[in-house]
């Protein structure tokens, strides 16, 4: 069998789970206080990619542009899909980057991986930045169709197609799912909706199978791991890092509080008669007799 | 250095089989209010050029018109009867580099032209992506999810785009984006490399795609006049094999639209984050109010059961910009602090209960009752009272 060859690209982020996240007082991220993981939305790409290797067979290699702090997440995604490849793009050059910056450098690291991509994977979006703009614009860099909010997808390997289903969120109607069909090579940012599953107890084999072996890997994860800086990528340094960004964060301020638009009455939560009064408060915004 | 070789915005309009997408109209509203504003203070008469794809369109040209367009572009045409981004991106990249349509827009900038000024897509499932392989292909800079828009000259001193001198950039877009957190504010420039030493390099069209919601569309005037061009897209054979098989409507996850009451939850539930939402899915029940959240609970900042998690916190229940705006009769808004995202999605509600200990909570601004005290108390006690209520209205 013809092992697809797959990408998928990751991120190391801000862990908001509780215990390791920390807020300054103004509601703000505290970033020194907070710890780092490989992003939930990557994480949910390399279980798409799993799903290929399961169901397909296919060689999986990864790729973060970071410091040596990401080993951690490129780590964790290793053990997520088995990868048999880990790339760290890590330049202080790159440094700065906004996303078409950040995709350049994806972009070249993924044509350095073994051999030509099939499908590449990437989340929906990250959790600390939330444009979304990094997957698609190295999509469209590489030349691959790119397939956005993907909820699941299956190959035709002798077409050598993808067929994925899309959720189009969109504000004014109802929700979408577009199913469209692509000939290889594609590049799909997975939806945080989507969920893999083996119909077969042959395919549930073969998963548990990888996952021991992922196990294994990820313990020595660094056996696999290759670092490339901007000349080992042949990267063009006007296009990388703050060089090769066009946008810059001008300023940063906190959001100025809203009008006050209503005149709260502040009553005290543990006073008996304040209570009798808001929940009177409340019926009557419901006229009374609208709770049952 | 000018940047005269950049004309116009253009605004990407979205459109499902058609039906124009509100934000379509709230861009154009923007896009107008800041034009007007622009060729005034800078004596020039730049349009506002809306640009539409799709096939059998061309009759929305005049409500394009009519909500503040001064130029259409319309490819019509059957190939691009869905929804396609390879598709999409290159036919809206050709109308952007294009000659012969600047003429038809404004024929005395034209010969100098080589991109739009500034371009605004949507924020939302088309626009998002689509906005980033068009900005990618364009080799231009794109901010997103932006909820307010300003055109000015600024000084700036930057030690790569300047190599530290001060250099006015000349009509600069400040795109304004609100962060994760809904706290802070982030002022995103679009900006030329203009440092000798690196770099010198244009960056046009300054872009983004903006929140929908975030703008107000203007009222449609029968009365606006503007012109409408035609486009013929090229579309390769290679580009035509991806196909869009299927494409149907879903109902909504949560329905927030039946529900009379709304009780939503915040990062306030933090101290026992799975006994708490079970407190709140008990009194929710009590009220027969659907459950929503704020955008933060959707990020796996709490740990909790399987299927607590994948019941609450989920993207489909989020109240505010990022997701849902709702505006039940009552609505209840336990340990939210009140960011402004999530204000925007419940500030028309009928009635608004706020359950929080601290006093300063920008929700205190846009409730009627502050109940100040912790949920784990407060809650218990609500509920003990309605009970009461409601056998006293049974009796």
């Amino acid at each position: 069998m013809t092992l697809l060859n797959i990408a998928v690209v990751v991120k190391l982020e801000p862990d908001f789970s509780e215990g390791s996240i920390s807020y300054n007082p103004d509601g703000t991220l505290n970033r020194s206080q907070t710890k780092s993981t490989l992003g939930p939305h990557s994480k949910i790409a390399a279980q798409a990619a799993f799903y290929a290797k399961v169901k397909y067979g296919a060689k999986i290699s990864i790729g973060t542009m970071s410091g040596h702090i990401a080993n951690s997440a490129l780590q964790m995604a290793m053990e997520t899909c088995d990868a048999e490849v880990l790339h760290l793009y890590n330049d202080k050059i790159f440094a700065g980057a906004d996303t078409i910056g950040t995709a350049e450098v994806l972009k070249k690291g993924i044509e350095k991986m073994d051999g030509k991509m099939d499908i590449v994977f990437s989340g929906h979006r990250a959790t600390d930045g939330e444009t979304g703009q990094t997957g698609p614009q190295i999509a469209w860099k590489l030349g691959f169709t790119f397939l956005g909010n993907v909820i699941s997808y299956d190959i035709n390997l002798e077409k050598r197609t993808v067929t994925a289903k899309r959720l189009l969120s969109l504000r004014g109607i109802s929700d979408l799912i577009q199913e469209i069909e692509a000939p290889l090579p594609v590049f799909i940012a997975i939806d945080p909706s989507y969920k893999y599953y083996f119909s077969t107890a042959s395919l549930r084999l073969t998963a548990e199978k990888y996952q021991r072996e992922a196990h294994e890997r990820a313990n020595n994860y660094k056996d696999r791991l290759q670092t490339f800086d901007s000349e080992e990528l042949g990267a063009d340094k006007t296009l990388v890092g703050l060089v090769g960004s066009p946008t810059i964060v001008y300023d940063v301020q906190r959001v100025p509080q809203g009008k006050v638009i209503r005149h709260a009455e502040i009553l005290d939560g543990s006073n008996p008669e304040h209570i009798r009064k808001t929940v009177t408060a409340m019926r009557e915004a419901l006229n009374a007799m609208v709770i049952k | 250095m000018t940047k005269e070789h950049y004309r116009h915005v253009y605004v990407v309009i979205e459109h499902i089989d058609g039906e124009l997408l509100p934000v379509s109209f709230e861009m154009l509203g923007e896009a107008r209010r800041l034009f007007d504003d622009f060729n005034r203070r800078y004596d020039l008469n730049e349009k506002v050029v809306a640009v539409i794809l799709g096939h059998n369109i061309k009759n929305l040209s005049e409500t394009l018109i009519e909500h503040g367009a001064d130029a259409v572009v319309v490819a019509d045409h059957q190939d691009l009867k869905d929804l396609i981004n390879t598709i999409h991106t290159k036919v809206i990249s050709q109308i952007s580099l294009s000659k012969e349509i600047a003429e038809k827009i404004e024929p005395n900038y034209s010969q100098e032209f080589k991109k739009p000024r500034y371009m605004f897509f949507a924020a939302d499932s088309i626009g998002r992506h689509l906005s980033s392989t068009v900005l990618a292909d364009l080799d231009s800079g794109l901010a997103s999810d932006v909820n307010k828009l300003v055109i000015s000259d600024l000084d700036i001193s930057h030690f790569v785009k300047t190599g530290g001198k001060r250099i006015m950039y000349k009509k600069t877009l400040e795109m304004y984006r609100v962060d994760f957190s809904g706290f802070l504010w982030t002022t995103i420039l679009c900006l030329d490399n203009r440092n000798e030493k690196l770099s010198i390099r244009e960056y046009s069209p300054q872009s983004c795609n903006v929140i929908p919601g975030a703008f107000k569309p203007l009222k449609p005037d029968s009365k606006r006049s503007g012109v409408v061009i035609d486009f013929q897209p090229k579309v390769s054979d290679d580009d035509l094999k991806i196909k869009v098989l299927s494409q149907k409507f879903v109902e909504d996850k949560v329905d927030f639209d039946s529900y009379n009451t709304v009780v939503s939850f915040g990062r306030g539930i933090h101290e026992a984050p799975e006994k708490n939402i079970k407190l709140i899915e008990e009194f929710a029940k009590q009220l027969g109010a659907q459950i929503g959240i704020s955008l933060p609970i959707s990020k796996s900042v709490f740990s909790a059961s399987p299927t607590i998690s994948s019941t609450y916190m989920i993207p489909a229940r989020v109240i505010g910009t990022s997701g849902k705006e709702i505006s039940p009769m009552l609505y209840v808004a336990i340990g939210i602090s009140g960011a402004m995202q999530h204000v925007s999605g419940m500030e028309e509600s009928g009635f608004i209960i706020a359950i929080n200990p601290d006093e300063n909570a920008p929700i205190k601004n846009v409730c009627d009752i502050f109940l100040k005290g912790r949920l784990e108390e407060v809650i218990p006690l609500l509920m003990e009272e309605l009970k009461i209520q409601q056998q006293v209205v049974q009796a």
